[in-house]
């Protein structure tokens, strides 16, 4: 059983997936591409995860209101976006896109009702065209799936792979 | 001014034993369809209405019959549907402790055999009211009013009711600031204002007069609450009931429609509402200011199919809530779709 930590969230990974950490100084070209924060490779498929925590308690509050304005602006989504497409691509160029990906949001904001959840994911689904052109499939699927949770949400549709607070 | 401050009823309707407090400001009514929002709303309003007009006349019983609009008129058909007999009894307090009272069985035939106290006591202030049911009801006035007092048509009351209300002229003299305010809010979204030519409603602006009947519903409603307002119905101590405010209502209209609730609240108008729609109930979570005064209850049917009722004062403590349950399950059901299952 491993860890994968980011700010005050924590990820727990079974014996079974490995995971790693991203978006750090491996990835190397941090300068022209983006990164999700977590890679984590089942035996079925890998899974992107991006990690937003307005409510990490270590969080200058200048960087929550920097977060805040982001989400308002809309601007959240583009930078969902940017980051699943660059993450795929780099690791494409490496050879490893070579199973389903599915890719998970979580947002670390208690006060997000389902239907704000809902309302996000629908949002994320609208930015990543899972589907090809005329709703057909892509010959080379780029994701199969994309979903924005918070932690609750998180660990009941993802109880192998519980998320909680280092703070806590 | 007065505000009605509670109700007590037993086996009325759906209700088996229901219990509630009001807020002087809004009170939101949710629950899934037949937990008895809406009978709740006209039970208030039938209380209320007496107190003014020609309703005086007509007392709480036959005034509740009216807006129920049983079957053949029997009063005890609005009991608590049983196996056996059984009593009814509808408690409604004002602000000062009034209290009235109708009291019958579901053999109960007509009005006059229905027992009321306290309506002595409970008509000495008035209480004005409108109640603003879900159909719109203004570009169907022409011949309403006349055809519904031959009784050739077996309407709910409140529809003729909302239409009388409508039509009462302009209130005389000069119109305060903050009516000024709501009115020139309202009549930027619905582009103009509203005009009775004979039985006819028309919305004027700068391009000429426009029929009711060729105008949204969402707009004509809009344009009843500035009718009311600008007839003086909705002034400092009357009392608003809206059945869902959202019907017909694009959502991104829903935040004025908030905004106007919360203004009318502020200048001392309580307001009964009920809703299904989440937009409207997040815009009053988002909107509300401090010293606003909102009160949620949730009706909702126990395991033995009773109505019972929570409330609570704040948005994230309405339990059970029927609106953000459906989302919820819409949510969970979406996740499925897009992720699947994932395991280890």
């Amino acid at each position: 059983m491993s860890t994968l930590l980011e700010g005050d969230l924590q990820m727990t990974l079974p014996p079974a997936a490995s995971g790693r950490k991203f978006d750090g100084n491996a990835h190397g070209l941090s300068h022209c591409m983006k990164a999700v924060d977590f890679i984590v490779e089942l035996t079925d498929k890998v899974l992107f995860v991006e990690l937003k925590d307005p409510e990490n308690p270590a969080a200058l509050a200048a960087r929550s209101e920097a977060f805040i304005t982001e989400f308002r602006a809309g601007q959240l989504d583009n930078d969902l976006k940017t980051k699943f497409r660059d993450s795929w691509l780099y690791e494409y160029a490496q050879g490893r896109i070579n199973k389903p990906i599915t890719y998970l949001v979580l947002m670390g904001a208690s006060t997000l009702s389902d239907a704000e959840l809902l309302a996000r994911t629908d949002a994320l689904k609208r930015q990543i065209p899972i589907e090809g052109p005329n709703n057909q499939p892509w010959k080379m699927p780029l994701l199969t799936g994309c979903a924005v949770l918070n932690i609750a949400a998180w660990n009941k549709a993802l109880p192998d792979f519980p998320i909680s607070r280092v703070s806590v | 001014m007065s505000k009605i401050t509670h109700v007590k009823v037993g086996n009325f309707t759906s209700f088996l034993n229901l219990d509630l407090a009001f807020s002087s400001g809004i009170n939101i009514v949710i629950g899934e369809n037949g937990t008895g929002k809406t009978h709740l709303l006209k039970m208030l309003y039938a209380a209320c209405a007496i107190t003014t007009g020609e309703d005086k006349e007509k007392g709480f019983a036959l005034k509740l019959r009216n807006v129920f609009n049983p079957f053949e008129g029997r009063m005890g058909r609005l009991s608590r549907r049983q196996s056996q007999s059984i009593k009814t009894k509808v408690t409604v307090t004002k602000q000062g402790g009034a209290k009235l009272t109708a009291e019958f069985s579901n053999h109960t035939n007509k009005p006059d055999a229905v027992k009321v106290t306290g309506e002595t006591g409970w008509q000495k202030e008035p209480l004005t009211s409108a109640y603003i049911p879900v159909k719109e009801m203004l570009a169907h006035a022409p011949g309403f009013l006349a055809t519904a007092a031959k009784r050739e048509i077996a309407f709910e009351e409140v529809y003729v009711d909302i239409i009388k209300h409508a039509f009462l002229p302009k209130l005389m003299g000069k119109t305060d600031a903050p009516r000024q305010r709501l009115l020139t809010a309202l009549q930027k979204a619905i582009d103009g204002k509203v005009v009775a030519k004979g039985e006819h409603f028309f919305l004027k602006n700068e391009q000429g007069d426009l029929e009711f009947t060729l105008l949204a519903e969402g707009i004509r409603k809009l344009a009843l609450i500035w009718l009311l307002i600008q007839n003086g119905t909705l002034l400092a101590g009357s009392v608003l009931f809206w059945d869902e405010p959202e019907a017909n209502l694009n959502p991104a209209l829903m935040g004025e429609v908030v905004d106007l609730i919360l203004e009318l609240q502020r200048l001392g108008v309580q307001v009964f509402l009920t809703t299904h729609n989440y937009v409207l109930l997040k815009e009053f979570d988002l909107r509300k200011q401090a010293g606003d005064a909102i009160r949620y209850l949730s009706m909702f049917r126990d395991e033995s199919g009773a109505v019972s009722s929570a409330t609570s004062d704040s948005y994230l403590g309405i339990d059970p809530n029927a609106v953000s349950k459906t989302f919820s399950s819409l949510y969970d059901r979406e996740l499925t779709r897009s992720l699947g299952v994932i395991k280890a």
